[in-house]
């Protein structure tokens, strides 16, 4: 089914379980934050050389909601993302060459060259795709957790949105087919307290997102984002609750978005002191405390988590730059998917 | 091995085009390490310091600060022992053309440069019938049988020629002998290349060049070659496709008049040529025969050896800015290393040219 | 094999719906009032009762909903069929099938792609007016990454149906409301054949005008047709079945026999499906045998009234079409 070539094509399973359960998991849990933050940093890098077309966006500081998520799930349970998705592709153990040779327009890359940032979809580790339209991936989401009732296979399915995806129709009424279903679903919000530069003070009449469950007849639950054990305990108690037929749960994740929405933004609508007070509440640094105390990780361990990361990331990167870039010779050939005979 | 490296304004959003300079924290030959500020720069969203990708020695502070720089544009220039990436740099400096008139030529070939403009006959203004209304079969027809559209009477609405109407007026028997006349002679000239012996080289070349230029390479080539003693000038008739077929302007010694002069002489020859109207001062004496193909948008085709002529060469479309060129030649008057270093040549020459 | 079995277009579609979902597993029908209503037109009848509500799901007033869930569910092995109750209510559901079933394929390189069928009565007659009459092919038709059937008579219905249940690319399959009841002309055959989408049908042959027309416009042409051909005029039908992906030859192949070309659609003619055939006649070999300007009928370019005069002066009607004839052949000889 892919029409392009990569490298290592074996996926294996990414360790599951609780970040804190052992030194495995918690290597585990600190190296894809970092990975998470490397990557974007090197995105960043990337795109202000100009050698990246169009935009992107970045979620640095927002590590711990995939990898806490991720860390519940199945190499086979699936996942929808948002145009903010890098973190969420790599937490689901996606391949760093083909992601930056996707945004440098390469052949290798996932899409071969033609989705970009946005569109980025990983099938054998069961990413459904970032999405470029807010909200757009939520129905695709609740379809792919009612194939899996009927198939019975018995993955579940976890939307990945932002704030301001819930006050889009599609939401609301993915979120309604999924209760009346009761499939098995994790409707997973980034709160990330702007929409843009609209800010969920303005944008919602409630203060706690999580009520609108109610209206739904679905839990509703708050988290704090950017504590990847505290994520990774909702998200299993929702993987549970989803896989025993009890249906959806909504998740609502406190976070925040270090950098402006996209690389134009010029932080307009918010404080010095607002970034610089969530900058201290940076989840590896947090994570990193938390395992040293439980006696899981060495400080030494630790930084040399962060140079693994880090060496990856820069391998990917020039692997990418001297990839072969995507050639405009087959595009009308792949619009439709011809059937094999 | 020594690197130059510019290090350009950074795009600093997704519709940046431009950024402000606003100062240099480095000098001219100054050593920088690896991440050291360079400069800053500014858009209407963003401030950014922008960092020295490898440790270098600055060379040259291109613009100055307060300049509004494009993106990608260089803003100072770098020497470093690291290759940094894969990065196109941008133009060399541009070469300045040398046409094949000005290169070596002996006195002798100097004297021969008499090609002063042909006066040519006046052409007739923009056919009258192309204001006429015709529906679209019939004005197919009326070319394709010689009948000027102003002889007929439309009946259609809007004063538009039908069918109908065309066929009222018979096609002009002497469009039709003419055109005939032609297929005939270029049908007995295929017969008479037949039984020449003669074998054709083919090779690709990247390049854009246009038909003057084709025209005068080919004859330059031929003038370093060939043996001027048995022709005192080379003739290069070029085909072109006119309503009654094909006509075969010549120009002599294309290569030694002005390429300007040249190019002019080439268009307005064709044009007269697809009217049917070549002055009977350019049918004679051809030494060699073009063939452009890719007008058509064709590829190859073995180029057809003329009467008394020695070689005859087509050139067709490969795909964008490839072309192929075949060489046909007479191998009584060359032999296999003539040909092949006749074609060398040509393509040396038009690659040359496009640059 | 031929036997002389008529069936209205809505019991053909039935048909075709119960054939693919006895021979897979994956299809199953969802949309609002298809289960135990039966189908707000009456086309899925009694499936529900023959297959449970595991394989006909009823679903709420939510077309953004469930052609999204269509989308999700094809991308992980199933093959969807979602009804949208009135070609008008896609619009509600415009993101998931132009930003995401068309372009989800071409967008991820290959890696997913989305079998499922969105089908939709479109049409006027019904006197249901402006919100609920429109014919918009086109606005399909110009989303690179959607196939687009409209069939005109219950035979092909079927035969469309089933080949574009088997595509493994998004479908968006577009009936008409007048013709549910309709019998059409052919007999429809048995058992699971399919008609493969992009190939245009000569419905009838003729030498002195070419007609083009899709949906209800085959069937008003082809009684034209009749009707002018007592008059000494042999016109020939041709119905491309798919507009996208659109099969052209038979029509190049037609203007070059008879020189003038007409077109036919329900749809306001601005920017409609007719102007494509008209560019390419236009642009190709074929434009060098006209011997009259190509004519385009179409429907007005207003959006449906509802008094029943007015309805009938907003679209092409039969003899709409007779004139159309008499007219490009006196004018043009």
């Amino acid at each position: 089914m892919r029409e392009c070539e990569s490298g290592d094509m074996s996926v294996k399973q990414l360790p599951v379980g609780h970040p804190l359960s052992s030194p495995e998991l918690a290597n585990h849990a600190l190296l894809y934050m970092w990975r998470i933050r490397k990557f974007e940093e090197a995105v960043e890098e990337l795109f202000g050389r100009g050698m990246m077309h169009g935009t992107m966006h970045l979620s640095i500081g927002q590590e711990a909601s995939p990898t806490g998520v991720c860390m519940a799930l199945s190499i086979k349970d699936q996942i929808t993302s948002t145009h903010r998705g890098h973190g969420h592709c790599i937490a689901k153990g996606a391949d760093l060459t083909r992601m930056i040779a996707e945004l440098l327009g390469k052949k290798i890359g996932y899409c071969g060259g033609r989705g970009g940032s946005m569109h980025i979809a990983d099938v054998e580790t069961g990413n459904l795709g970032a999405n470029g339209v807010v909200a757009g991936g939520i129905p695709i989401a609740a379809g792919a957790a009612l194939a899996s009732k009927m198939m019975r296979t018995g993955t579940v399915v976890v939307s990945f949105f932002g704030d301001g995806a819930m006050n889009e129709g599609a939401f609301h009424e993915a979120a309604n087919l999924a209760a009346i279903w009761r499939l098995p679903m994790i409707l997973f919000c980034e709160n990330n307290r702007y929409g843009m530069s609209s800010s969920t003070a303005k944008a919602f009449a409630i203060d706690n997102l999580a009520d609108r469950s109610k209206g739904y007849g679905i839990p509703g639950i708050n988290v704090d984002g950017n504590d990847v054990v505290a994520v990774y305990e909702v998200a299993h108690a929702a993987v549970s609750r989803a896989k025993s037929g009890q249906g959806p749960t909504l998740i609502v994740a406190d976070t925040y978005r270090w950098k402006g929405h996209s690389r134009s933004d010029k932080n307009l609508y918010r404080t010095k002191e607002e970034i610089e007070q969530w900058r201290a509440k940076d989840p590896i640094p947090r994570f990193i405390t938390s395992s040293l105390k439980a006696g899981l990780l060495t400080q030494e361990q630790c930084d040399a988590i962060q140079r693994e990361a880090t060496a990856a990331v820069k391998s990917a990167v020039n692997e990418s730059l001297r990839a072969e870039p995507a050639d405009p010779l087959h595009l009308l050939e792949a619009v439709f998917k011809v059937n094999t005979p | 091995m020594s690197f130059k490296y510019p290090v350009v304004m950074p795009k600093m959003s997704m519709t940046m085009e431009a950024g402000e300079l606003i100062g240099f924290h480095v000098k001219v030959g100054d050593k920088v390490k690896r991440g050291d500020v360079l400069f800053e720069v500014m858009t209407d969203k963003i401030d950014m310091e922008v960092e020295a990708p490898e440790d270098g020695v600055i060379e040259s502070l291109i613009e100055k600060p307060g300049a509004k720089v494009e993106v990608g544009n260089p803003v100072l220039v770098m020497v470093t022992e690291t290759e940094v990436m894969v990065f196109d740099f941008g133009s060399a400096e541009v070469q300045s053309k040398t046409t094949p008139a000005e290169t070596g030529l002996s006195p002798q070939q100097k004297k021969i440069d008499a090609t002063t403009p042909i006066q040519l006959p006046p052409v007739p203004a923009v056919l009258q019938s192309e204001s006429v209304k015709a529906v679209p079969k019939a004005r197919a027809t009326a070319a394709k049988n010689g009948v000027d559209l102003r002889t007929v009477t439309p009946t259609g609405p809007d004063h538009t020629i039908t069918m109908k109407d065309l066929l009222q007026v018979s096609p002009d028997p002497k469009f039709i002998k003419r055109k005939e006349a032609n297929r005939a002679l270029v049908a007995r000239g295929i017969e008479l290349s037949r039984g020449i012996a003669q074998t054709t080289f083919t090779r690709k070349v990247i390049a854009d060049f246009d038909q003057a230029t084709f025209i005068a390479s080919w004859a330059s080539v031929l003038r370093g070659k060939s043996n001027l003693e048995s022709n005192p000038y080379i003739g290069v008739a070029l085909i072109v496709e006119s309503r009654y077929g094909s006509a075969l302007p010549v120009f002599r010694d294309p290569d030694l008049c002005h390429h300007d002069v040249l190019r002019t002489l080439v268009a307005a020859t064709i044009e007269r040529a697809k009217h049917g109207k070549v002055p009977v001062a350019m049918l004679t004496g051809a030494t060699t025969t073009l063939f452009d193909l890719s007008l058509f948008s064709m590829g190859t085709a073995t180029p057809l050896l003329f009467p008394n002529q020695a070689t005859s060469v087509t050139i067709g479309r490969d795909h964008e800015r490839t072309k192929v060129v075949s060489l046909t030649i007479d191998l009584n008057s060359y032999d296999f290393y003539d040909g092949v270093a006749l074609l060398d040549s040509l393509v040396a020459a038009l690659s040359q040219s496009s640059n | 094999m031929s036997n002389n079995r008529m069936l209205t277009m809505a019991e053909a579609i039935r048909e075709a719906m119960s054939i693919a979902l006895d021979e897979r597993p994956e299809v199953f029908l969802l949309g609002e009032d298809v289960g135990i209503y039966g189908g707000a037109f009456g086309v899925s009848g009694d499936m529900y009762h023959r297959y449970g509500a595991e394989r006909v799901l009823d679903t709420p007033i939510s077309e953004l909903g469930i052609v999204g869930a269509a989308v999700g569910a094809a991308l992980s092995g199933m093959r969807p069929i979602v009804e949208i109750q009135f070609s008008d209510f896609t619009a509600q559901a415009m993101d998931q099938i132009a930003n995401q079933a068309a372009k989800i394929h071409f967008m991820l390189g290959g890696a997913l792609h989305v079998p499922m069928v969105l089908r939709t009565p479109q049409g006027s007659g019904t006197g249901a007016a402006a919100q609920h009459s429109q014919n918009l092919e086109i606005w399909f038709a110009s989303v690179p990454g959607l196939k687009v059937v409209v069939p005109s008579n219950p035979a092909d219905a079927k035969g469309l149906l089933l080949a574009a249940i088997d595509d493994p690319n998004p479908v968006i399959f577009l009936e008409h409301k007048l013709l549910y009841k309709s019998p059409g002309i052919d007999p429809v055959p048995e058992g699971s054949t399919r008609i493969p989408l992009g190939v245009s049908k000569i419905v009838r042959e003729g030498g002195d005008v070419t007609i083009v027309a899709t949906g209800i416009m085959v069937s008003r042409s082809y009684q034209a047709c009749k009707t002018i051909a007592t008059e000494g005029i042999s016109v020939e039908l041709i119905d491309p079945r798919t507009i996208t992906p659109l099969d052209m030859k038979p029509i190049f192949e037609s203007v070059e026999k008879t020189g003038r070309l007409i077109v036919v659609q329900e749809g306001p003619a601005h920017a409609g499906f007719i102007n494509e055939v008209i560019a390419q006649v236009t642009g190709s070999p074929s434009f060098g045998s006209l011997i009259a300007p190509i004519r385009r009928l179409a429907g007005l370019n207003i959006p449906i009234p509802y008094a029943p005069q007015l309805e009938h002066a907003a679209v092409p009607q039969v003899e709409d079409i007779e004139a159309a004839v008499r007219k490009i052949v006196a004018d043009w000889q």
